[in-house]
């Protein structure tokens, strides 16, 4: 398993950077994240889009589609590849620390 | 430089990448993607990855949990469990399965290589050695004969190409068997019906039920969790029905017309079972089904059994186990909600796994007719109970062939006569029909993602079917022109996502692709907005 250091806590990871024990996440590490991808400072609406994420994969054991998430967070999807460089699931996810989505996804 | 590998180059030197993929090597793209070095390419593995990782065939890793044997006697471990497996693999009690088209691949090749040139893997590769279709199974061939027949050692060593089964040799063979897309283009070119995706695949189940080593997102985040949970993808029962809702209201409210899609309804006629990946990535195939359902007036049901409403079956690819609880559970529920007959979605292996390859399993109270969504589909559309207008389809289609539904089954004409009919500008593929080419992410490769693998099949198993898509558009491949592929499988759908993307198949031509199902809702007269959505990307 790899491991990676961010925000000072050494942090289990898949090859593609995201944390496998989601009960470990904090918001430094998301501010940890967003700076590795040049993103060094975290809005509001990085806020909004990242809190709807962690809370919607804790009650449900999945991140939402695409579609609820645009709906909740009322941000279109280019505004989302704007906030998140690599889009909703491969950045927004990853810095809401739950794992990458797998399954025909 | 070309590099010429021997057979027995497997055994060798296990530490060392046996060869390494050249992007200037591989088939030549037509223009604008021709200039293979403004892309990304195969991301080199990182200093540290070398250190941890198995990475000795040919740079690229596709399971990053493929341990290392940490002494000789480890190692030796390995070699026995190797034999041991492939003696259950060629007996009756532990195979009966499969056993007797592999003893037929095994005894009957003519060692002609016809089937190299049929093989998108090693065509697009620019042709590397160890992409063959025969490269693996001569090797899997002379190990059989040489480990488990009578006088083999003795024979091998007099004959000639012996091979070693060591650790490169297993290591290799491991991350070998997830080079190809069990498409079996190669079974079909075969003169003596030699089926070497069919070896392959034994390769992989040898490895899962022997060693318990099968890529995550098939196993443990695949087959595991979909019995336990419902869907590879995490879907939960009561999750799936609350997307549905949710999607039913928002299509009710952008087509204009009611959208209701049925839980759980006893005695129905038809009980759909979509991928669940379809609900959570693309909706529209799975809304589009229940439009057409509901307007022509179809007796059928979705199930929110655990299991019931995702149709993939991860097994077919690895293991015979897993292969069979998932088609019994979802034949149980079939059973247990009293329908006529289930259709499987737009979702090839589901097809393969539920049609025939379960067959067997499926006897006495087993029993229950399964129907493609191809005649299921067409039905619907010839019924007469929908009205349709082909001009709202007046773009540059294209059909892709899923393997499993095409070349595997034979189901070819159906989705063709609704095409011709709906679609102005329908052209076909070369080659197309039994013959295509697999999307690149067949056998599996589709949801497997760890390590660098994408890149390998962005720029290696997809290369053919991407060039063919760009050949069936070349009279019109500027970006003015929307263009439409229809690639009924979820599987081959998520592949050519990641093709598209890497490429930027929709900024530089207009390239967009889905299912059939939204196509024939695009052309409903009833539907006045266009359903099919041309600017957001997927």
């Amino acid at each position: 398993m790899a491991k990676m250091q961010l925000a000072g806590v050494m942090l289990e990871v898949d090859e593609h950077g995201f944390m496998q024990e989601t009960e470990k996440w904090n918001e430094d590490i998301a501010r940890a994240y967003g700076a590795k991808e040049g993103i060094n400072e975290l809005t509001e609406d990085h806020w909004k889009a990242i809190n709807y994420l962690r809370s919607y994969y804790l009650a449900n054991g999945i991140c939402p589609m695409i579609r609820r998430l645009i709906k909740e967070t009322g941000f279109t999807l280019k505004k989302l590849y704007d906030l998140f460089p690599e889009g909703p699931a491969n950045s927004a996810c990853k810095w809401s620390g739950v794992p990458k989505a797998t399954g025909c996804v | 430089m070309k590099k010429h590998l021997k057979l027995t180059d497997i055994s060798k030197d296990g530490d060392e990448q046996l060869d390494e993929i050249n992007i200037d090597e591989l088939v030549p793209l037509p223009p604008p993607y021709d200039k293979g070095e403004e892309l990304p390419g195969i991301k080199q593995l990182t200093d540290d990855q070398r250190e941890r990782l198995v990475c000795n065939l040919d740079g690229v890793v596709s399971y990053a949990a493929l341990p290392k044997p940490a002494n000789k006697e480890e190692e030796e471990k390995y070699v026995g469990q190797f034999i041991a497996g492939l003696k259950k693999l060629l007996s009756k009690e532990n195979n009966w399965t499969f056993l007797q088209p592999l003893l037929l691949s095994i005894d009957y090749c003519a060692r002609c290589q016809t089937c190299n040139d049929a093989c998108p893997v090693y065509l697009a590769s620019g042709e590397k050695d160890f992409y063959r279709p025969t490269y693996r199974s001569e090797i899997f061939r002379r190990i059989i004969n040489k480990y488990i027949k009578p006088a083999g050692k003795l024979r091998a060593k007099l004959g000639g190409g012996d091979i070693e089964l060591n650790w490169a040799t297993i290591s290799r063979l491991y991350e070998l068997s997830y080079r190809c897309n069990l498409c079996r283009r190669c079974a079909q070119s075969c003169p003596m019906g030699v089926d070497n995706a069919l070896i392959t695949r034994e390769l992989r189940k040898l490895f899962s039920q022997e060693f318990g080593w099968a890529p995550k997102e098939l196993h443990e985040k695949g087959t595991v969790l979909q019995l336990e949970v419902g869907s590879p993808t995490g879907l939960r029962p009561n999750v799936a029905i609350d997307n549905l809702k949710f999607l039913d209201e928002e299509f009710t409210e952008s087509t204009g017309i009611r959208v209701e899609t049925p839980w759980d309804k006893e005695g129905a006629d038809v009980l759909l079972i979509h991928s669940a990946g379809d609900i959570i990535s693309f909706p529209e195939s799975v809304i589009a089904f229940t439009i057409l359902c509901n307007a022509a007036g179809v007796n059928w049901t979705l199930s929110s059994e655990v299991g019931g409403y995702d149709g993939v079956n991860y097994g077919l690819f690895y293991d015979d186990v897993q292969l069979a609880k998932v088609a019994v559970r979802h034949v149980q529920i079939a059973r247990k909600l009293r329908v006529k007959k289930i259709v499987m979605g737009e979702c090839g292996h589901e097809h393969k796994a539920l049609i025939t390859v379960a067959d067997r399993l499926l006897t006495g109270d087993l029993i229950i007719p399964r129907e493609s969504v191809m005649t299921f589909l067409e039905d619907i559309v010839f019924s007469g109970k929908i009205k349709f207008d082909p001009t709202k389809n007046n773009f540059p289609v294209t059909l892709h062939d899923p393997c499993n539904v095409v070349r595997n089954l034979g189901i070819v004409e159906p989705q063709r006569r609704i095409l011709r009919y709906l679609c102005p500008q329908f052209r076909e593929m070369t080659p197309h029909g039994v013959d295509n080419y697999c999307c690149g992410g067949g056998g599996g490769l589709s949801v497997m993602s760890d390590v660098n693998f994408t890149d390998w099949k962005v720029n290696v198993s997809g290369r053919m079917k991407f060039k063919q898509i760009l050949e069936a558009f070349a009279d019109r491949l500027g970006p003015e022109v929307g263009k439409y592929v229809c690639a009924p499988c979820l599987n081959c759908k998520l592949q050519l996502r990641d093709l598209f993307k890497y490429y930027g198949a929709r900024e530089k031509s207009g390239i967009i692709y889905g299912g059939l199902a939204e196509l024939i809702v695009n052309a409903m007269v009833e539907i006045k907005k266009p359903f099919i959505n041309w600017e957001e990307e997927q």
